[in-house]
């Protein structure tokens, strides 16, 4: 029933630096650095607590947030970070 | 919905909205290095044969800076190479108004340019894949 389990890579791999109202992540095994628009630093971070398929991951978004949205819009979030290389499946 | 007479005032639970967004939204970028950005406009940078702080120097066969007038090597080139002509000498071709029996003391200075040397930039995006 669980959908697949999504990891980010720790917090000591990256590099963040809030611009306005983007966030500049550099990604240091990948060299790679890439601009964030919300929700995506906070997906991240809240990944960064550890492994978790997207309901979990919601949940965890739940406690600091007031989210708008489902389960589908953050799995294609999560997409987008896979497709960035910031984020792997389990 | 009902309690619009208190909008204005603190709400001690308030918290931020984060909205997951649209299935079809993006919102990662990813910035390519530099040098890979410059890979197109590689046709637009110069390579100084030799660089400006070796003004009048002339190119042994080897590539190698030696004194003005040294037997067997090139004169400097009066003008900076372009990105493409500097390809051309490196697959080995003469660019035009370049002399062809100096071409390849040209291609082994270019070589052998390194980081922080005028032009090694241009150099080094020539070597990026397109």
């Amino acid at each position: 029933m669980a959908g697949p389990t999504y990891i980010a890579d720790p917090p000591v791999d990256l590099k963040a630096v809030p611009l306005d109202g983007l966030t500049a992540i550099f990604h240091r095994p990948s060299g790679m650095t890439h601009l964030l628009a919300p929700p995506s630093p906070q997906i991240l971070d809240a990944l960064g607590a550890g492994p978790a398929d997207a309901e979990m991951l919601l949940g965890r978004i739940g406690e600091l947030f007031e989210v708008k949205g489902g389960v589908e819009a953050l799995e294609a979030r999560l997409s987008e970070l896979e497709a960035a290389g910031l984020v792997r499946r389990g | 919905m009902s309690k619009a007479f208190d909008s204005k005032g603190p709400e001690p639970t308030r918290r931020v909205v984060l909205a997951l967004g649209a299935a079809a939204a993006s919102t990662v970028v990813t910035i390519k290095p530099a040098l890979a950005q410059t890979a197109g406009s590689v046709l637009n940078c110069e390579i100084p044969v030799p660089a400006p702080q070796a003004a009048g120097s002339y190119i042994a066969q080897d590539g190698s800076l030696v004194p003005p007038g040294t037997q067997g090597a090139a004169p400097p080139l009066p003008r900076p190479l372009t990105g493409e002509e500097a390809k051309q000498l490196l697959n080995g071709s003469t660019p035009a108004g370049v002399d062809a029996e100096a071409a390849q003391a040209y291609a082994n200075y270019i070589r052998r340019l390194q980081a922080g040397m005028s032009g090694f930039t241009c150099y080094a995006s020539l070597q990026m894949p397109r």
